[in-house]
């Protein structure tokens, strides 16, 4: 195998801080190349670096042994190397044809042929095995065909190593199965791909090489052969990770919340539910799997308040609730874990510690008269004590919680939301963007709470997670309920067809 | 972090003023006109005479009390560009109380007056406020209408129903707020004007309704999402902020105006605005640029009589504040900046160690 593309000593600085230090990956032709490595570990800033965005401070690229220098995102498409963001970078009114085609000009002429670059693109696409409806808008097509269309775009423009950033984040286990069919056709045709994930099980399913990224420094570069997961889990975090099995709890005892016919915009089949009929039991946890876009965000903002159901009734400790609200939910102990987390639960421009009284500001300890007169020193000393329980690091209490990261932005909102020792627990994509640590610290804190006894209904687009956590596991697909199945033993591919509503 | 935000906070609007003068210098040397005699005389108007001092006092008042509205309706992330309107509503409830009830005594009847302008500005307010959370229209196009009624209502009181005289002009009203200096027209407006402030700066930033209004302002999705009344505190902020232009309305017709004319609360509303925007949306800092474009208007008429400059070159530095200070603001947000200031901050946190 030839050597493709070599990134030798690469070093990043943004001010005093090295996202990047001498940083080394050789990508060989027609390899799947990982980059492993934790949040902040520097796999963005490196791959910023090639895609042209940023200029290392030191350190040079070799393309096919040549010194290049990629000083603009388009200086790299003319190089030949492509990237699909996690977010994808599509015109969402446009249609996918459109969207190939944009900003792309093969000849002079300065109408659009059409037909002839139509025709381009479809034998293209067949080449690699990638199935597109070239004529739809982007919305009305699944997330798996967008990425797709994402991929299509860079090898139209010419992709030799393409760069997928997180591809499986928002997949059902179906569609990675075709995203790594169609990867491994890429590499047939000698392309390289580089590939960027957490989720091991993937990780040495696809991959050639795999490189470690840790605290911005290259750990090693293993071959998937001589590896295997629990290797690659110690060498990213730099240190023992003790995985932990959570048991299933089989028996509950009465409900805490519970949904009986409950419709929701019901039409749309991506932010509507329909006829859910469904309940959470004291120390429990109810895991709804399914891709994201299905109901999900819905049911968790019926469970706490911010919307209220067109029609049928939820029963929260067994009494009907006729207003819906979040503080009616909030004084019924209802605490929750939002799906974003910057949008909705923090107060970016707010410190630490303002965060952290978010909820408890009209209790004595942190007021006097109800609110009238606010404790400011109760509630720095409230936040101290929380960020020593819940290891938030952070400069200070008085540190704007927009510049924490993911990991301790969610640590301010367990702690905010689990030290009053909630009844109910709805927790949407609890650990989404987090690292191994904080992930597993995320999933003891909810085991504990749980087994306080207090129910919990996580959602999540993670299945490993659903897996590994849920009691109960209960499917959802465009809106409706397909299933509900045991946390203990769950028969995986049952769930999985479920997922993509394949289900009898 | 906080050393950094506060000295960018404060070095903004400074160094926004600082580059308005300069500029205003070369304006006035391009038309012919020599800086520092103009300056001096804008010095001299504002400061020269006991009267004088007395004087930017007297127009800071009202400038105070539309600016704090302003702060006010921004701090909860509404926009309330109809401060002018609600003034003028205070100051119209105030003159038709204080000119009909004559037969309560007078003290108790300035405490009414003063009252009921406040409610009128916050009735004024009020309109903005529901038909945003119940129709969601644009609070401020709005507001910005409902000025428009609120003057020509005035308008059609002084020269119908409550005229005075053969003039368009109500008849004065006999209750006043009383002098404090004597020798200048400084009255007790500005006492009520600087504990209002004090009040605001308390309810802001040590009540929990303070921050909650300050929480919607800055994230309303995730104060709805941690319980808080996200429509009630819209409305409230609104008949808050409306409320204390009324009661500057009022203020103002009492210690200065004492009746109804053309042109009466003109322009406050506006001006209110871009105090608040150069005090960075904090009631202390809206009271020192509301006295700073008073003494800039006060000084304005000396320079012109004294040097022949016209008096619009002052509005042009005040605009010119105006831009640099949202310029300003916009600059301290990019990544570069940022992080010069955070080596600052650094650099002096160091030496205090």
């Amino acid at each position: 195998m030839k050597e493709i593309l070599r990134m030798e000593d690469i070093t990043k600085k943004f001010g005093e801080v090295y996202a990047n230090q001498d940083i080394n990956l050789t990508i060989m032709e027609g390899e799947v190349h990982t980059l492993l490595g934790e949040n902040g570990a520097g796999k963005s800033t490196l791959m910023n670096i090639l895609i042209g965005l940023y200029q290392p401070s030191k350190g040079n690229i070799y393309l096919k042994g040549e010194k290049v220098k990629i000083d603009s995102p388009s200086k790299a498409v003319k190089l030949g190397i492509g990237m699909v963001h996690q977010h994808f970078m599509l015109v969402e009114a446009m249609t996918v044809f459109e969207n190939i085609i944009l900003g792309t000009s093969k000849d002079k002429s300065i109408f659009i042929k059409k037909d002839a670059i139509k025709k381009g693109i479809i034998d293209l696409a067949n080449k690699y095995g990638l199935d597109i409806e070239i004529d739809k808008e982007i919305t009305e097509i699944s997330v798996g065909a967008q990425q797709r269309v994402e991929i299509l775009k860079a090898l139209y423009r010419g992709a030799e190593v393409l760069i997928l950033d997180e591809p499986t984040a928002a997949l059902t286990e179906l569609e990675v199965e075709g995203l790594f069919q169609i990867i491994r056709k890429l590499t047939a045709e000698k392309k390289s791909v580089i590939f960027i994930s957490h989720k091991m099980r993937e990780v040495l399913e696809i991959s050639d090489q795999i490189t470690i990224l840790r605290a911005g420094k290259t750990v090693t570069t293993l071959k998937k052969d001589d590896t295997e997961a629990s290797e690659l889990a110690n060498l990213m975090i730099g240190k023992e990770l003790v995985t932990s099995e959570y048991e299933k709890v089989i028996e509950t005892k009465e409900n805490i919340i519970c949904l009986e016919h409950v419709d929701f915009n019901a039409k749309s089949k991506h932010s509507g539910i329909s006829d859910i009929t469904i309940s959470v039991g004291k120390g429990e946890i109810l895991g709804i799997a399914g891709v994201d876009g299905n109901g999900q965000s819905q049911l968790a903002q019926m469970v706490t308040g911010v919307i209220s159901p067109d029609s049928g009734t939820v029963y929260l400790n067994s009494k009907k609730i006729t207003k819906f609200s979040p503080h009616r939910f909030i004084e019924a102990s209802v605490s929750h874990i939002p799906e974003d987390r910057n949008k909705m639960g923090l107060i970016g421009n707010m410190s630490v510690k303002e965060n952290l009284a978010l909820k408890s500001l009209e209790t004595p300890a942190l007021s006097m008269g109800k609110g009238l007169f606010l404790k400011k020193k109760a509630i720095t000393n409230n936040a101290e004590t929380m960020k020593e329980k819940y290891d938030i690091r952070c400069s200070s209490v008085e540190q704007e919680t927009r510049n924490l990261s993911g990991g301790n932005q969610q640590k301010i909102i367990l702690a905010r939301e689990m030290e009053e020792n909630p009844e109910l627990l709805v927790a949407v994509h609890p650990t989404r963007g987090l690292d191994i640590g904080a992930t597993k610290y995320v999933h003891d804190k909810m085991i504990d709470s749980r087994d306080k006894g207090c129910g919990v209904l996580l959602i999540s687009a993670d299945f490993d997670e659903i897996l590994k956590l849920s009691d109960r596991i209960a499917v959802m697909f465009e809106g409706k309920l397909v299933g509900i199945y045991s946390g203990n033993n769950p028969p995986i591919k049952e769930i999985s067809l479920a997922m993509s509503g394949k289900i009898e | 972090m906080n050393i950094k935000n506060k000295l960018i906070k404060i070095l903004v609007p400074i160094v926004s003023i600082l580059f308005s003068f300069i500029i205003g210098a070369i304006l006035i040397a391009s038309i012919g006109g020599d800086p520092v005699e103009a300056f001096s005389y804008l010095l001299k108007g504002a400061f020269g005479t006991t009267s004088n001092i007395g004087e930017t006092f007297v127009k800071a008042t009202p400038l105070i009390f539309t600016g704090l509205a302003a702060t006010f309706a921004y701090k909860c992330g509404v926009f309330n560009l109809g401060a002018e309107g609600q003034f003028v509503m205070g100051a119209v409830a105030s003159v038709w109380i204080s000119t009909t009830f004559i037969s309560i005594p007078t003290p108790l009847l300035l405490v009414v007056s003063l009252t009921s302008g406040a409610i009128a500005g916050g009735l004024w307010g009020l309109i903005p406020g529901i038909l945003k959370i119940k129709r969601g229209l644009n609070e401020m196009i709005v507001s910005i209408m409902l000025n428009y009624i609120a003057v020509l209502f005035m308008g059609y009181l002084y020269s119908g129903p409550l005229r005075d005289g053969n003039l368009p002009q109500t008849a004065e009203v006999a209750v006043k707020l009383g002098r404090i200096f004597s020798g200048t027209r400084v009255h007790a407006g500005i006492l009520i004007a600087l504990v209002l402030t004090v009040i605001l700066y308390y309810f802001l930033f040590h009540t929990s309704f303070g921050f909650k209004l300050r929480a919607v302002g800055l994230n309303p999705t995730a104060a709805e999402y941690n319980g808080f009344p996200l429509k009630k505190l819209i409305l409230t902020s609104f008949v808050i902020s409306g409320a204390i232009a009324g009661l500057g309305g009022s203020v103002e017709l009492h210690g200065t105006q004492f009746r109804l004319m053309s042109g009466f609360g003109i322009g406050y509303g506006f001006d209110g605005v871009a105090i608040a925007l150069i005090g960075q949306l904090n009631p202390i800092g809206t009271v020192l640029v509301a006295y700073l474009f008073a003494v800039l208007r006060k000084g304005a008429i000396t320079m012109q009589v004294g040097t022949g400059m016209p008096t619009s070159v002052i509005d042009i530095i005040q605009a010119l504040v105006i831009v640099f200070a949202v310029a300003g603001s916009a600059l301290t947000n990019l990544p570069k900046v940022k992080q010069f200031f955070t080596n600052i901050s650094q650099k002096s946190n160091k030496e205090v160690k």
